[in-house]
């Protein structure tokens, strides 16, 4: 839309009383997409969404999208998980998570593909697929943040596809060698996925670190942590760890000095978590410099999109690998998954996650439970 | 099932609009009318078509009656209900119980001697509104409730402490022996009582300031209730009759889920979850309520108690808890600190 035009737009808008801005807004919408679809000669299509309508309340409401552009495949949800640091950092204005409302959450979701555009190349219609793609029903979407689902997947496991690249980029940073100590500090679901990946990788000892057991049961699950150190049940002292990568999966200001204090002199400390917030009086030089740490940041917004080198693929090459360790069975993330909830339990998903959600691992949105796909 | 047929006693503005809806609701038949203001009882009757009893005695004694309607002054609810019960009749009583705990443990004591069975006119919780609002916080609207505010303000004129305004004149609710209080035990009792049954809250500890600011009358016309409920809530109550030119009735209960605000048009209701199919985060104004004659159901209630042997809706537990909350709250200020408010269980 034309700078000018929007402008106006808003000047207008600003003008209309309150009370009428919901039904003007509305209308307005209801009007621009069939415009759109006319001029585009595409499709209303009707879904449900999760819609953030304000800190910490999460619904599910109705929304219109248009069928597929020629470069665009339609999708059917079955699964999507929630990325609990990211979504509840908005849900709950945490630093630097700002956004307004209402806030469309969601980047990591599985379904098949029921409608394709003329121009699309390497999908076709009935193909399962997973990618970044946003909690809702069903959508039209470009190609180059979707896979194919292996056979033998399944969605709910592929619907981890985000979260699974966001780790294996970050374990790849953190460059572990066979017979590494690693410790994951942070037990959510990033930390549970580091746990497994970095033994999938070829570390002896890996040490998963939380504040309480709650979640010491998946993290030792066959293929993930060998050993389990909760923070508050035990003198825990983070020398004695001596790790020699250490893998930050909090996402606090606080916790990224705790992990540089659990890596052994010489040792390695990637930045998993999103840190958000602020720390004052950090005495980097006793905590990195006269120990030797290196510290690595390691953000999914840092992958290269084409060109890959040594220790940093590309985001496509780490979604493939997550879904090939998946189809191997060199991963399993299934009993991570703590609740399966139907779309319209998304307002109690979103509360229990608002209030820290540390009952629960992974949090899956079923799509094909009692959803109407709108009209 | 067989109407109750009921006993009227009392000829006063309530007791008429009690035996009109309890007519009304189908579940009740009109035995007799008695009052010691003869002419009142007498016009009563024949406007209900039933018939002038001269005494509660001959009332009592009138074997087509099998259960009283106590429409009376506070504090012959004691002896008019323990000398019903003795003569084998069931208790509907007006609010409060009593004007004290011992006199009501007194009648209870008495009903359950008599194997008969007693209920208390807190009626406004048959109100469709009432019911909606139990049903929203049952339902987690409001989450674990945090606050609950009672905000409730009239003006009592100088006729209605004189008596000279009703239909039987007589000053007793000016007096602090026979009313047990003033504007708290008479009208905010009713409030309170709805709150404790929406809720399912207890006030736990209470302190109060009252006064007589502005009426002719020994019982307070102003106070202000703080409280802490039993789930660590903290209430208020702010309540008078003597505000002029405006009158304020609304209630507030807020969680850690939403809020709630209950006035006599109906009620609005915010809330973080999606209850009762409502868009969360969005206040919704619940106006349209059906007319419910709420003493009428309580009657029906009752009668069905009566006629089913099951305990009443509005139970004595329930009458002796909202006395608790307002003597206590009395005795808090004579004694010039917070108190507990007994528990109902810890006393019986």
């Amino acid at each position: 839309m034309a700078a000018w035009l929007e402008k106006l737009l808003v000047y207008c808008y600003a003008r209309i009383p309150a009370a009428l801005r919901p039904a003007f807004r509305s209308v307005f919408f209801w009007g621009q997409i069939r415009a759109e679809a006319l001029v585009s000669r595409r499709r209303v299509r009707y879904g449900q969404r999760v819609s953030f309508l304000d800190f910490e309340i999460a619904h599910l409401e109705p929304f219109e999208y248009l069928s597929p552009r020629p470069n665009e495949v339609e999708i059917k949800t079955h699964c999507s998980t929630v990325s609990p640091g990211t979504e509840r950092a908005v849900l709950c204005g945490l630093p630097g998570a700002r956004k307004t409302f209402p806030y469309f959450p969601g980047y990591s979701c599985a379904g098949e593909i029921v409608a394709t555009g003329s121009r699309v190349k390497g999908f076709k219609l009935g193909d399962r697929i997973a990618g970044r793609v946003r909690h809702l029903s069903g959508e039209s979407v470009g190609t180059d943040f979707i896979f194919h689902i292996p056979e033998g997947v399944s969605y709910e496991s592929a619907s981890l596809i985000e979260l699974g690249i966001i780790t294996l980029q970050g374990l790849r940073k953190a460059r572990i060698q066979p017979g590494d100590v690693v410790a994951v500090l942070g037990q959510g679901l990033i930390g549970q996925l580091a746990g497994r990946l970095a033994r999938a990788g070829g570390a002896s000892r890996v040490i998963a670190i939380a504040p309480t057991r709650n979640r010491a049961r998946a993290a030792l699950a066959p293929g993930g942590a060998t050993e389990f150190v909760a923070m508050r049940e035990s003198a825990f002292s983070p020398s004695s760890i001596a790790a020699d990568v250490v893998i930050e999966a909090v996402g606090t200001p606080d916790a990224i000095a705790t992990a540089t204090l659990c890596a052994r002199p010489g040792g390695r400390v990637v930045l998993l978590g999103s840190s958000r917030g602020l720390s004052r009086n950090v005495n980097l030089a006793a905590l990195l410099q006269h120990r030797d740490i290196e510290l690595v940041g390691a953000h999914i917004s840092d992958m290269p999109a084409t060109e890959a080198s040594p220790g940093r693929h590309t985001y496509r090459q780490e979604g493939e690998l997550f879904l090939d360790m998946l189809r191997t069975g060199r991963l399993s993330v299934t009993d991570l998954v703590t609740w399966r909830a139907a779309p319209d339990e998304c307002n109690a998903v979103y509360e229990t996650l608002a209030k820290g959600g540390r009952e629960h691992v992974a949090m899956v949105l079923e799509w094909q439970r009692s959803v109407t796909n709108g009209k | 099932m067989k109407p109750l047929q009921i006993g009227i006693v009392g000829a006063g503005g309530i007791a008429q609009r009690n035996a009109r809806e309890a007519v009304a609701s189908g579940a009740a038949r009109i035995v007799g009318v008695f009052d010691v203001n003869h002419r009142a009882a007498r016009e009563m009757a024949k406007a209900l078509q039933s018939r002038f009893i001269p005494s509660y005695e001959e009332l009592l004694a009138d074997l087509e009656v099998e259960a009283v309607l106590l429409s009376t002054p506070h504090h012959l609810h004691r002896p008019m209900a323990i000398e019903a019960a003795s003569r084998g009749k069931h208790v509907l009583v007006e609010k409060p119980v009593a004007n004290n705990l011992d006199e009501a443990r007194q009648m209870w004591d008495a009903c359950q001697r008599a194997g008969v069975q007693m209920t208390v006119n807190y009626s406004f919780r048959y109100l469709p509104r009432i019911q909606k609002a139990k049903q929203l916080v049952d339902a987690g609207a409001l989450g674990d409730i945090v606050g609950i505010q009672i905000i409730n303000h009239q003006f009592k004129d100088a006729g209605y402490w004189s008596g000279a305004r009703s239909n039987s004149p007589d000053d007793w609710r000016a007096s602090r022996e026979k009313c047990g209080g003033g504007f708290l035990i008479m009208n905010v009792c009713h409030v309170i009582d709805y709150l404790y049954y929406v809720t399912g809250l207890k006030a736990a500890r209470v302190y109060s300031e009252y006064a007589t600011l502005g009426s002719p009358a020994e019982v307070e016309d102003i106070i202000s209730v703080s409280c802490r409920m039993n789930n660590g809530a903290i209430g208020s109550i702010s309540a008078s009759s003597i505000m002029r030119g405006t009158d304020q009735a609304e209630e507030r209960i807020w969680g850690t889920n939403g809020s709630m605000i209950l006035t006599s048009d109906g009620l609005s209701v915010y809330s973080t979850r999606a209850v009762d199919g409502r868009r969360p985060g969005k206040i919704h104004d619940l106006k349209k309520f059906p007319e419910v004659s709420w003493t009428a159901e309580w009657v029906k209630a009752f009668a069905h108690s009566v006629r089913t042997s099951g305990p009443p809706e509005i139970s004595y537990a329930d009458a002796w808890e909202n006395l608790a909350f307002i003597q206590t709250a009395y005795q808090s200020m004579e004694c010039q600190r917070p108190l507990d408010v007994p528990a109902f269980e810890a006393r019986q």
